[in-house]
């Protein structure tokens, strides 16, 4: 059994990967085996960031040949280094799953001897867990860039998902602060493993389908000075062209420390906003050019939605009982759910703005946007429509002081927003 | 006004709405401390096979989904939860087709919404609930859910852990799942005496090892924690309850 100083080392070194989910596959469980997948993904416990605990999230190793500038483990940092074996992790992971402590398990590692060498052990590691230990769980495996595509290809067997983290949004930065990486080294076997996936979409293969969870990856945002639309648009592609499941944002906490380096985090708030843009792109048919200019940052007052929306007054205000899908999506406050139970009701009965109340339908942002059997609740002028967003929103609305910034000053002066 | 208090079974709910349906003003309900107001008229329904049956043929009629959503909705440990039950069924037979899309009555929401607590805390606790192990190798999982889901549990675990030997041990209803490695029952059971293995406590050291360091401590979000994963349940939660 591995002692508690090891866990710690491995952990600390694994937290900052944001993908923790665990859904998309339905890996069956065999006779004799422990294990399955359950496609809808299961959360086993929260820590108090409010990140979910899904798998266990660890490293096969942080003693790195790498020096790349964000990372607490790169080979200039003065941390204790450990590494575990294939069997240390096999034992974890079987106890910990037995115990429904985890979904499974996400395996990673630093770089250690050679890329090829890394890749080796973490798939031996796999290889033991599924057919040594008969796990059937879920597992979320990290691509090492640079590693020979062979084995890549055969731990893409046994894996439930597969990963190769971006880390920074343009080939510039990478170069600045990973030096050891490149784009193709990531790009590559994204594509390598997208094709794997296709072929056997193609070919309608069952049993032992590649990668069942599909491909994600992962980007720190606010570690160099990418915009906010250079980001959305470098999504988009990854969306479109490797059909990733997920792209993961990171805010930028300052660990490490470093002159190329910003001393100072991106904040909570740009990630969030992003994922919200992510969101829309995703399952709300918004393209990014609609989202967000190119070299634009997206506005931190209200949410993305909202924006475009102000953006387009001439489109609103629609009315509830006839407006498509599409239309009805578009409306800031309406998600996705929301939407879909307005058109399955609508087909019984003529929707006020009672039945949305009741239907836990929020309007607080929505009914400036919408009308109700020819009825309008909102407000007619654009500035107090927006105000009224803003306050909705929850941003920093201060009360001024001697040291308010000019900017919040000179708006409460001029009553300018 | 008259009051059918059922024991709590489908069988005698189905049979109470049988005898209630034509009433003007009743309710139908499970709680024995139900408040009885100066003209009300107890009656205790006991279940009737043959009525329970021509209730449920109506019910399936109307819609195919309805009788198994009753079902789930009974499993509420809301205590009204036969009259939403009753009031959504009412409403059923009277519009003779699937009415569970027409959010619009007010019925709908609200036995939609009970049968929704039902499912959201079943599949929650497919990630809360925690196993130890004991001497013999079996898997022990004791919780006190608000609402009746050892049944709901034990096929997703059975399916999960297919050669071992678990308990899922609802102590707050006295009710427990067994799986014996080939199939599971549930059955009544008051209270368990368990001796745990001798890894037992070190793995449990592992996992509050790892709860702790996993936390990015820079970015605290303790709401969001609560949100998804209630206090209520931390009591059995070995990374929570400092045992």
């Amino acid at each position: 059994m591995i002692d508690e100083e090891k866990l710690e080392i491995l952990v600390e070194g694994a937290k900052y990967d944001v993908s923790c989910s665990s859904s998309g596959s339905r890996r069956t469980n065999v006779k004799g085996g422990i294990g399955n997948g359950a496609v809808s993904g299961i959360c086993h416990s929260f820590t108090p960031d409010g990140r979910c605990i899904s798998l266990l999230k660890i490293l096969m190793s942080n003693d790195c040949i790498y020096d790349c500038e964000y990372c607490p483990n790169k080979r200039s940092a003065d941390v204790r280094r450990a590494r575990l074996t294939p069997d240390e992790v096999c034992e974890l992971v079987i106890n910990f799953y037995k115990r429904n402590y985890i979904e499974g398990l996400f395996l990673s590692s630093a770089v250690f001897d050679s890329p090829d060498k890394t890749m080796e052990l973490l798939y031996e590691t796999v290889l033991k867990l599924r057919k040594v230990y008969n796990f059937n769980g879920y597992i979320h495996l990290k691509g090492i860039p640079h590693a020979d595509s062979a084995i890549v290809m055969k731990a893409a067997r046994l894996a439930d998902r597969m990963s190769y983290n971006i880390e920074l949004p343009s080939e510039q930065s990478l170069k600045l602060l990973a030096p050891q990486k490149t784009k193709q080294s990531l790009l590559l076997p994204m594509k390598g493993l997208n094709g794997a996936i296709e072929y056997d979409k193609q070919n309608k293969v069952r049993r032992g389908k590649v990668l069942p969870a599909g491909q994600t990856t992962q980007m720190i945002i606010g570690a160099s000075p990418e915009s906010d639309g250079q980001i959305l648009r470098l999504t988009e592609a990854l969306y479109n062209n490797m059909k990733l499941k997920r792209v993961y944002y990171s805010s930028y906490v300052p660990v490490v420390k470093s002159n190329k380096l910003p001393t100072v985090g991106a904040g909570l708030l740009r990630e969030h906003r992003l994922y919200q843009a992510d969101w829309l792109i995703r399952f709300y048919g918004f393209n990014v050019s609609e989202i967000c200019e190119e070299g634009e940052n997206l506005s931190p007052e209200y949410d993305p939605k909202c924006a475009w929306a102000l953006r387009n007054m001439h489109l609103f205000p629609v009315e509830i009982n006839t407006a498509p899908l599409e239309m009805l999506l578009r409306v800031p406050g309406i998600g996705a759910k929301s939407a879909y139970r307005i058109t399955e009701t609508r087909r019984f009965c003529a929707l006020d703005f009672d039945n949305l109340a009741k239907m836990r339908i929020v309007l607080k942002r929505a009914k400036h946007f919408i009308t109700c059997k020819g009825k309008f609740y909102g407000s007619d002028s654009y500035t107090q429509v927006k105000c009224s967003l803003m306050l909705a929103a929850g941003g920093a609305n201060e009360q001024l002081s001697m040291f308010s910034e000019t900017s919040t000053a000179v708006s409460a002066l001029t009553g300018e927003l | 006004m008259k009051i059918f208090v059922t024991d709590g079974t489908v069988t005698a709910f189905f049979t109470a709405v049988f005898d209630a349906y034509r009433e003007k003003n009743c309710v139908i309900t499970s709680d024995t401390r139900v408040q009885l107001s100066f003209d009300s008229e107890v009656i205790h329904v006991v279940g009737e096979r043959e009525k329970n049956k021509r209730v449920q043929n109506a019910v399936y009629k109307c819609d195919r989904q309805a009788v198994d959503d009753i079902v789930l909705a009974l499993r509420s440990g809301d205590p009204s939860k036969e009259q939403t039950a009753f009031e959504y069924l009412k409403k059923l037979l009277e519009i003779k087709s699937p009415i569970s899309k027409m959010l619009s009555l007010p019925q709908v929401i609200d036995f939609n919404e009970t049968v929704r607590r039902v499912t959201l805390e079943a599949h929650r606790l497919k990630g809360l609930l925690r196993f130890m192990e004991s001497r013999e190798g079996v898997l022990y999982a004791p919780y006190s859910p608000d609402n009746d889901i050892t049944d709901l549990l034990m096929p997703h675990f059975a399916a999960r852990y297919n050669s071992e030997r678990f308990v899922i041990h609802d102590v707050k209803r006295k009710i427990a799942g067994m799986y014996d490695g080939h199939e599971w029952i549930t059955g009544y059971a008051g209270e368990a005496e368990i001796y745990l293995s001798e890894y037992e406590q070190a793995f449990k050291n592992l996992w509050k090892k790892y709860y702790n360091s996993v936390n990015i401590k820079e970015r605290p979000h303790i709401k969001q924690m609560k949100g998804y994963m209630p206090v209520r349940y931390w009591k059995f939660l070995p990374e929570k309850n400092g045992k």
